[in-house]
């Protein structure tokens, strides 16, 4: 085999070591600082963009909770004064309702008591001048004096029999 | 025209030099060498020195490279063997543009020469050897013995593990040797049928050419990554010593 003649070996070690030692130095020197500070800066901003993100992202998660608690809260007073409204109305419509019955009441009441009274008024007077119309006429007919108590006896009759007379 | 299927691994000095009476002729696979190391320089230095947090093609593609290799090395050795990524980077960009480029037709394979391998095996070998006794002093023949060795099993224990350490070096070198030179051997073999089977047969081994050949690119960086690989994991052998080393389980 080519490879196993040893009268090429010095060079190829001679200068496979120097060139190897140069590219090492070179890369050593010029590159390899670069790309690995690029790599780990790259890192770093990567890193640093996701933990922003997750921070964003839990922020967002808390405000999202803490709106949702907010329109918890708003409907929950919504419905409670919908519903104390709702209550006021019929207890308002309720006490209307009373207060007119009551009211209807005591006019009827007033009224009848009025035309009660009324009758009854007009009844004694219409009984007084019957009375006294029906002594004048005793007295015209009977044309002599009685008794007051007689008197009082005559036009007694004289009335029950017309308050019967009335009364049919 | 009939060529050995070893042809293309024949090195011609093209330009004899001599170093102390060390021979450093300048041939074939010495050229290829400059050029990759050319190549890779060029095409990282730029990467580098571009610095885009939205990286352009060859941006995007070197912190690819980088961060693979940076990701093998946290895998096998942990945070602290960071401090080798220069070596081991280096190492694999080295490997991996060798294999590549010697797949170019007309061009040489550096990695198919076993000394090439040899030496990188040496290296890293070597490295992890001297990073074991730094670190742990003479305790670093420890890793001779496996954990929860019976006493009475240490005579045959110790001749074993001495045999797959030393082992490792040469596999290490032989892999990347054996499988680059074996690529390119039935390469030469498919083509050769090629030429000598004219148009009318000789379609099939050609397909068979190329369809190798896209296989070889992917052994070229299968290979490439073995190797770095396997150096990640010599060199965290070499840095917890087992008994405190956490990713072995």
């Amino acid at each position: 085999m080519p490879q196993f003649e040893s009268h090429f070996f010095s060079s190829l070690i001679f200068w496979e070591v120097l060139s190897f030692g140069i590219l090492f130095f070179v890369l050593y020197k010029f590159a390899f600082p670069g790309i690995l500070g690029v790599l780990e800066e790259r890192e770093k901003k990567i890193k640093d963009s996701l933990d922003q993100a997750e921070r964003h992202r839990s922020e967002a998660e808390r405000k999202l909770k803490e709106y949702e608690a907010k329109l918890n809260t708003a409907a929950k007073e919504a419905e409670a004064i919908l519903a104390a409204a709702k209550e006021r109305a019929q207890r308002l419509m309720e006490e209307n309702e009373q207060r007119l019955t009551t009211e209807a009441e005591r006019i009827k009441g007033d009224a009848t008591r009025e035309i009660d009274h009324e009758r009854r008024k007009a009844i004694q007077d219409i009984r007084a001048q019957t009375t006294d119309l029906a002594l004048m006429v005793a007295e015209k007919v009977v044309q002599r004096s009685l008794t007051d108590a007689d008197h009082r006896k005559f036009a007694d009759e004289a009335l029950e029999a017309l308050s019967k007379s009335y009364q049919r | 025209m009939e060529e050995s299927p070893l042809h293309p691994f024949e090195l011609h000095n093209w330009i004899p030099i001599s170093l102390g009476g060390l021979d450093i002729s300048i041939n074939k696979a010495v050229v290829i060498m400059w050029v990759v190391v050319s190549l890779v320089a060029v095409l990282m230095v730029m990467a580098g020195s571009a610095r885009k947090l939205v990286p352009g093609k060859l941006q995007s593609m070197a912190e690819m490279m980088v961060d693979f290799i940076r990701g093998i090395i946290m895998d096998t050795m942990g945070k602290e063997g960071m401090r080798f990524f220069p070596l081991i980077a280096t190492l694999f960009l080295f490997i991996l543009f060798c294999n590549l480029i010697g797949l170019i037709p007309g061009s040489y394979t550096v990695t198919s020469q076993i000394v090439v391998t040899a030496v990188f095996a040496c290296l890293v070998y070597g490295l992890s050897l001297i990073m074991g006794f730094l670190l742990h002093g003479v305790k670093f023949l420890g890793i001779l013995v496996p954990p929860g060795t019976p006493a009475w099993l240490l005579p045959l224990m110790i001749p074993i593990e001495l045999i797959s350490q030393l082992a490792r070096p040469i596999s290490l070198a032989v892999r990347l040797f054996a499988n680059m030179t074996a690529g390119h051997v039935i390469l030469g073999v498919l083509f050769g049928l090629a030429i000598s089977g004219g148009l009318l047969i000789g379609w099939l081994p050609f397909a068979f050419t190329i369809a190798m050949n896209g296989l070889e690119v992917g052994i070229a960086f299968i290979q490439a990554y073995i190797f770095t690989v396997l150096t990640c994991v010599y060199l965290g052998d070499a840095f917890h010593l087992h008994g405190h080393d956490e990713h072995a389980h």
